[in-house]
């Protein structure tokens, strides 16, 4: 295994494409995060903790963890477009065919786009448990009394949450197989969802929407700030993360399902 | 001789197209073998199926008399349709990622380079290079490692004249090294120039294998002309010859097909002028592949 993937390495090291949406990619997370949080840190009154009234102090420990992962979730589709990228381009130059021709079986081509993608997932979560140390012991005072390890459950809830938004680019570009229109598939589905979530749970209060794919792991990480005002939700939200964590990973099979299946037996 | 390749009743279907229909043969060892056909005749789908980037509806096939899997691609040198690498990678750089899939040693690039006259380009990206350049990059990617097997697909597409020559010496050197050549042409002098064995598909369907001088052999026939308004007499007395298959008239000449075997012509010559008939014309034919191949395909 550790030679084909020196093979997939020799393919992206020279690519700058690759480089550029890498770094972006890692840079978005803390760039986010540090917008959001400058946003906040001039836009509202302090009192005389230095903790804005209404919000608290979202980027302090333990709320440092929501915080930082939630931001981090709004920009899903920069890790989605490296993904969408590096394998609609194995299609587009017919590598992929290639590949097979040269002497791969079509398993291992598979396995080593599903470990990039995990790799990547692994990155943009390392990247969040960075900023978020960032943000709680550099830009914030831990307070007495409180361990910087509560709540870091949202690390585990944001490396679902990359993932299933990942293995969704991979399945798309899979399917679709060109570039510009599994980028398009990917956001507007996105979209789509966030609105008919909305109208259903507002207009309807049709609760079922929580588990479609993309809603059951944003809800994983509930909105981060005005937490006072919102706190109304909090135990029901902690008693549906398991049912959450098992429907996005039955999810996560599905889509592994899906892709491989597709890979493995249909014409290239 | 042993069985290079063996296709048995492979059947493809895409969607309601049916692109193969129960296709048969095998290649034997050291063969140079044309896979003949026009365009859409389901050529570059059979080189598909064999090398597992499609899946056949029905049928099966073996290398090297077992069942097909990765291994055995390795070992064959393959280039199919088009030249397919990384746009944005150099020649060299996608060598040595064809050379790793392929499990054999980045040593061998500089030969395969050189081969196809590509070495002082071997640095340019690859979406610099022309048609012709990246077909031979393509070439040298099947030559990596020394393989006793190459498939090639249209190999002189978008090579210039010269492009074309080297290629046919490559694949006869290649065939006299032992190697065995799989190739699929619809250039009917390319395959007469190099295979020795060849496998015409119409429509899907395989309209006959075999070695090519079997494929045209029986087709010989003696092409004979006498002087204006002897043709008639001609006629009746070729017909009291032994073994005469076929008598047909063509542009003022008559053309003689005998079963196998046949006569000399000397002794036509003979025959004729004893029975009374001045030839002005007197040749052996040996049917072309092309009009073979028209015949055949036009049914």
């Amino acid at each position: 295994m550790l030679s084909l993937l020196k093979i997939e390495w020799m393919k992206v090291k020279n690519y700058r494409t690759f480089w550029i949406l890498l770094i972006i990619t890692v840079a978005s997370i803390p760039g986010i995060n540090y917008t959001l949080y400058d946003l906040m840190d001039n836009s509202f009154p302090k009192g005389r903790n230095g903790k804005t009234m209404l919000l608290g102090s979202p980027f302090a420990f333990p709320d440092a963890w929501q915080t930082v992962t939630w931001n981090a979730s709004l920009i899903f589709l920069i890790p989605a477009l490296l993904i969408i990228t590096l394998v609609t381009n194995e299609f587009s130059f017919k590598t992929h065919r290639q590949n097979i021709i040269d002497g791969w079986n079509r398993k291992e081509f598979i396995t080593l786009k599903l470990i990039e993608v995990l790799m990547l997932c692994i990155l943009c979560t390392l990247t969040v448990f960075l900023t978020t140390m960032a943000f709680g012991l550099i830009a914030n005072k831990v307070d007495p009394g409180v361990s910087i390890w509560q709540d870091s459950r949202f690390i585990l809830f944001y490396f679902i949450q990359v993932l299933s938004y990942s293995m969704i680019a991979l399945l798309i570009s899979i399917l679709i197989r060109r570039s510009g229109l599994s980028i398009g598939v990917f956001f507007i589905y996105m979209l789509i969802e966030q609105v008919f979530v909305g109208i259903m749970r507002g207009k309807y209060k049709i609760q079922q929407v929580n588990y479609l794919p993309e809603e059951v792991t944003d809800k994983l990480i509930p909105f981060p700030y005005a937490k006072a005002l919102l706190a109304r939700d909090t135990p029901q939200w902690e008693h549906l993360i398991p049912s959450l964590i098992t429907v996005a990973f039955l999810y996560l099979l599905l889509y592994l399902f899906l892709t491989t299946r597709r890979f493995l037996k249909s014409d290239l | 001789m042993s069985s290079i390749l063996s296709i048995q009743s492979v059947t493809k279907f895409y969607g309601p197209i049916r692109a193969l229909h129960k296709v048969s043969f095998d290649v034997p060892s050291g063969a140079v073998f044309g896979v003949l056909g026009p365009n859409g005749s389901g050529k570059t789908t059979l080189l598909g199926i064999i090398m597992d980037v499609l899946k056949a509806s029905e049928g099966s096939y073996s290398w090297f008399g077992e069942p097909p899997s990765e291994k055995h691609r390795q070992q064959i040198g393959t280039l199919l349709e088009t030249p397919n690498f990384y746009h944005y990678l150099s020649g060299e750089r996608n060598l040595r990622i064809a050379a790793a899939i392929k499990k054999k040693g980045e040593d061998d690039i500089p030969r395969v380079l050189e081969m196809v006259k590509l070495t002082d380009r071997k640095d340019s990206k690859f979406n610099t290079y022309s048609l012709g350049m990246k077909q031979r990059l393509a070439i040298a990617s099947c030559l990596l490692g020394n393989p006793s097997v190459l498939v090639f697909d249209e190999p002189t597409n978008g090579l210039d004249p010269v492009g074309i020559a080297q290629i046919r010496q490559l694949i006869k050197d290649l065939s006299r090294e032992g190697k065995t050549i799989i190739m699929a042409s619809h250039l009917l002098d390319e395959v007469e120039k190099v295979c020795d064995h060849v496998a015409i598909l119409q429509k899907g369907q395989l309209l006959m294998a075999g070695r090519i001088d079997e494929v045209l052999t029986n087709e010989d026939f003696i092409e004979l002309g006498v002087d204006n308004g002897g043709l008639e007499q001609l006629r009746s007395v070729l017909s009291g010859l032994s073994g005469v298959r076929r008598l047909k008239e063509q542009e003022g000449h008559i053309q003689l097909y005998f079963e196998n075997g046949g006569i000399s012509l000397a002794e036509i010559n003979r025959y004729c002028f004893g029975q009374g008939v001045v030839l002005n014309h007197l040749q052996l034919r040996k049917k072309s592949l092309e009009s073979k191949f028209m015949e055949l395909t036009k049914k």
